[in-house]
């Protein structure tokens, strides 16, 4: 007696649909899985066997073999279980073989017959043809974010067996949550003074320009940095949906409601590995914090402590969009679109602010430029070098405009980035630079002088003008970017020139 | 033995690691320097155990004679007190030093006046172009500066002394053919060249921390007039500002700003009573001299509002920011203006600092 109940396993942040095929016949009681289970796959079988009995259901006392189709695909994670459960009993006859066929199958088993949620839930579902799914009941607003099923909701085995016998209705899904507004980020508005970082800042939320803030300690780098996600705007669905299946893959908690709306903020520790910042993993292919802060912010703190090579492994993600995980076992594609924010020290010793005030050793210091300077520089299109700011401003000075305010003018800023069929000035192509972003005669002069000074290079250039588009369109000002937009530009810069410590 | 055939062994003494005049003082002791050389190798007496100990080992392997035809070959002086091209100003020093090594004129350390300029190797870059500016208008007044070819002042210094057209004087702290540090080498050509390089040490000894305050006290003792442009409450300048004070000579220092930490030491050495240095002219009427100096002409200072955000950069670092702040107008047009003046050179932008240059 044959059954077959469609499931699914993860692969990087994508389902894979797999056919669970349980066959019982006469012969030596046994219990046998096949089709490239990993541990906790295999384990199935106890746990399967447990739940039955549990459940007070029937075990059948012959030979049951259990394949995971395709056989060539390694399969991992206990989401198979409830398929596998209901298998067998589909292959004994004890629930319809045609109404198993026609419903997919996801979660993992207690001992007690109890349904549990697993990770990665919403590209599970996706991965699913049938036009109904069975998951548990922690999982059902996850399973519903995909759209395209009938989401069963169920508790127990039990519960999933009764229904699908026809005894009983399947379960009322349970009552959604209330979706409670999520706490307002940190504002904009607590920040005092710093005229030039919070419009780096804006800058940088508006044209998706990658943002290098320089300073010494205490001078408010990781304080404006965790303002930037509350700057940008909500997530399109479909921006939406590939951050949830990302954050649901990796077996991050989802917001309320499901969906991961806003833009996500990831700020990993300097002493993170290459792997977890890129994803990778020799038993599954994780996502890494990159991939996690995909259409959101990766703040990297302390930029000069990162080991280089970590560094490196960043720079063809940021180049493309998506990272390529490669491994012996198995590839997998990664999104990897980041708005990406570091700080870091003028200096070893931190003090650089003022020329002449730094304490490092000539060689510290070019050692230290050296490592900042390397090729990860080049990606980042803004540099602002934010000062301590004065005791006085601090204590008396009027609050700041608040993120609310700057978002809106962010907000229009990418609409007429639409516009030009980007979806921010970062990604204009530096052939239509000419047309998109043309410049007023004085502002051709100010690039002339910089050029001709040698303290603006070739490539720089490009994304001088592209960040100069984003101050012209925040002002509202279509057509020509003036000379104040350059001018601006020019000194926001992160070019190599303008890296080295202040001496 | 004549005289002159007994240099090749002070020589060699001299290469020996560790060695100062006092040192050597001690080991020559009525021998002559032959004599001195197999104390030496026989294991030297009155002094530490360790030193002993590794001038035996090193005295072993140096071949006096090669060593000699190495400084013959590279053209290097040997100067001992009272010979023709010895400076005169040392033979009353508190501690002499035993021999110079020299290439170029040795006359410019004996003849003319001499003014020293030092400061910091972490200096502003306004401190820089100070120290240029002096350099070049005491070379033109017909003035031989004297510095030590470090990095910072020291350097500007020498680089404005060489376009003046007196000879300059370096003095190093390491064997003529260890340049130190090495990008200055061209620098280093350029004053062997136009002027008269000078060190207590043979070819070969490289920099050791101890080398650089003994070679300040050298620079202090060849100068009529030491000018300290730039320094830190604590450092080598000071230390050339003490040598300089034990010899009885002229200690002068340029203003600075009172936030500068760059210029702490010089700001102390006003508030002690230094004559302060504004420009060569002051420096020239201490050194009792005709102040006509050649300033170097420069243009008109912008004025409307280019002019007042020049203004607003005032002569300490300043950020965009702070400039913005201090005339209240928004960052774009300031940005624009400093744009301009960075591009005329007025002043000078590094890591998001503004410096006025002139």
């Amino acid at each position: 007696m044959l059954a077959t109940v469609p499931s699914a396993v993860l692969h990087g942040v994508d389902g894979r649909p797999v056919r669970v095929e349980v066959h019982v016949s006469n012969g030596l009681p046994g219990f046998t899985v096949v089709g490239l289970p990993d541990t906790a796959c295999r384990e199935s079988r106890d746990r399967v066997r447990a739940a039955l009995l549990s459940s007070s259901l029937p075990w059948p006392m012959r030979k049951v073999t259990v394949n995971l189709a395709p056989s060539g695909v390694r399969k991992q994670g206990a989401g198979l279980d409830l398929a596998i459960a209901v298998g067998v009993l589909a292959a004994n006859g004890d629930v319809p073989a045609d109404a198993v066929a026609r419903c997919g199958f996801i979660g993992e088993l207690g001992l007690d017959g109890t349904v549990r949620a697993v990770g990665g839930t919403v590209p599970l579902v996706d991965a699913l043809g049938a036009p109904a799914v069975v998951v548990a009941a922690d999982a059902a607003v996850e399973a519903g974010l995909v759209g395209r099923h009938r989401v069963h909701a169920v508790r127990t085995l039990a519960e999933a067996v009764l229904a699908l016998r026809g005894d009983e209705p399947w379960p009322d899904p349970p009552p959604a949550p209330p979706i409670l507004p999520l706490p307002p980020g940190p504002d904009l508005a607590d920040v005092r003074g710093q005229r030039v970082a919070r419009l780096a800042l804006e800058l940088s939320a508006a044209g998706g320009h990658h943002l290098l803030l320089v300073g010494p300690p205490g001078a408010g780098k990781t304080m404006l940095a965790s303002r930037l996600p509350g700057l940008l705007p909500d997530l399109g669905d479909v921006e939406a949906l590939e951050s949830t299946r990302v954050h649901s893959a990796a077996g991050l908690a989802l917001p309320p409601g499901g969906l991961v709306r806003r833009p996500p903020y990831r700020a990993p520790h300097h002493g993170a590995s290459a792997v977890s910042l890129v994803g990778g993993g020799s038993s599954w292919l994780r996502p890494g914090e990159i991939s996690l802060a995909t259409n959101g912010v990766l703040f990297l703190d302390e930029l000069g402590e990162f080991p280089g090579s970590v560094l490196d492994a960043l720079r063809q993600p940021l180049e493309e969009g998506v990272i390529r995980v490669c491994r012996a076992r198995g590839a997998a594609v990664f999104p990897a679109r980041v708005l990406l924010v570091a700080a870091t020290n003028p200096c070893p010793c931190g003090q650089g602010g003022p020329p002449g005030s730094c304490r490092c050793s000539d060689d510290a210091r070019a050692r230290y430029a050296r490592r900042l300077t390397g090729p990860l520089v080049d990606r980042f299109d803004l540099r602002v070098d934010v000062a301590r700011p004065d005791p006085g401003e601090l204590l008396a000075g009027p609050p700041g405009e608040s993120s609310a305010e700057v978002a809106a003018r962010v907000a229009r800023a990418r609409e007429i980035a639409g516009t030009r069929g980007v979806r921010c000035n970062a990604d204009l192509p530096s052939p239509l630079l000419d047309e998109l972003a043309p410049l007023a005669p004085g502002a051709v002069r100010l690039l002339d002088v910089a050029l001709r000074t040698g303290s603006l290079s070739g490539r720089g250039l490009h994304r001088c003008r592209r960040v100069a588009r984003t101050i012209a369109d925040l002002a509202g000002r279509e057509g020509l970017v003036s000379e104040e937009d350059v001018a601006l530009a020019l000194q926001l810069r992160a070019e190599p020139s303008t890296m080295g410590a202040a001496a | 033995m004549n005289e002159r055939s007994e240099r090749p062994w002070l020589v060699a003494l001299a290469s020996l690691p560790g060695m100062g005049p006092a040192r050597l003082a001690i080991v020559l002791d009525g021998r002559s320097p032959e004599e001195a050389w197999a104390h030496v190798r026989d294991g030297a007496e009155r002094v530490p155990e360790h030193v002993a100990a590794r001038w035996r080992e090193r005295s072993a392997v140096v071949d006096v004679g090669s060593l000699w035809q190495a400084h013959v070959d590279a053209g290097v002086r040997v100067l001992r007190p009272g010979d023709e091209g010895w400076p005169a100003a040392l033979d009353d020093d508190p501690e002499p030093p035993a021999l110079l090594f020299a290439r170029g004129e040795p006359a410019v350390a004996v003849e003319g006046v001499r003014v020293a300029i030092i400061g910091t190797r972490r200096c502003s870059y306004s401190g820089r172009q100070v120290a240029r500016d002096l350099g070049h208008e005491l070379s033109a007044a017909g003035i031989s500066v004297v510095s030590g070819l470090a990095l910072g002042i020291d350097g500007a210094a020498h680089v404005g002394a060489l376009t003046g057209g007196t000879a300059p004087v370096g003095v190093v702290a390491t064997g003529l053919d260890v340049v130190y540090p090495r990008r200055h080498r061209e620098l280093w050509d350029a004053i062997g060249a136009k002027g008269l390089l000078l060190s207590e040490y043979p070819l070969g000894v490289w920099p050791e921390r101890w080398r650089f305050p003994a070679r300040n006290r050298i620079i202090a003792a060849l100068s009529d007039v030491v000018v300290v442009v730039e320094s830190h409450a604590v450092g080598g300048s000071m230390h050339t500002v003490e040598s300089a004070l034990e010899r009885g000579r002229l200690v002068m220092a340029v203003p600075g700003s009172v936030r500068s930490p760059s210029s702490a030491g010089t700001n102390a050495l006003l508030a002690a009573g230094s004559p302060p240095a504004r420009d060569a002219t002051d420096v020239l009427v201490a050194l009792g001299l005709d102040p006509e100096v050649q300033h170097r002409i420069a243009p008109p200072a912008p004025d409307g509002e280019a002019g007042s955000v020049l203004e607003a950069v005032g002569w300490e670092p300043a950020t965009l920011e702070q400039i913005a702040d201090r005339i209240g107008a928004p960052l774009g047009p300031v940005a624009v203006h400093l744009a301009d003046l960075e591009g005329t050179g007025w002043v000078r932008q590094q890591a998001g600092w503004y410096e006025r240059v002139r």
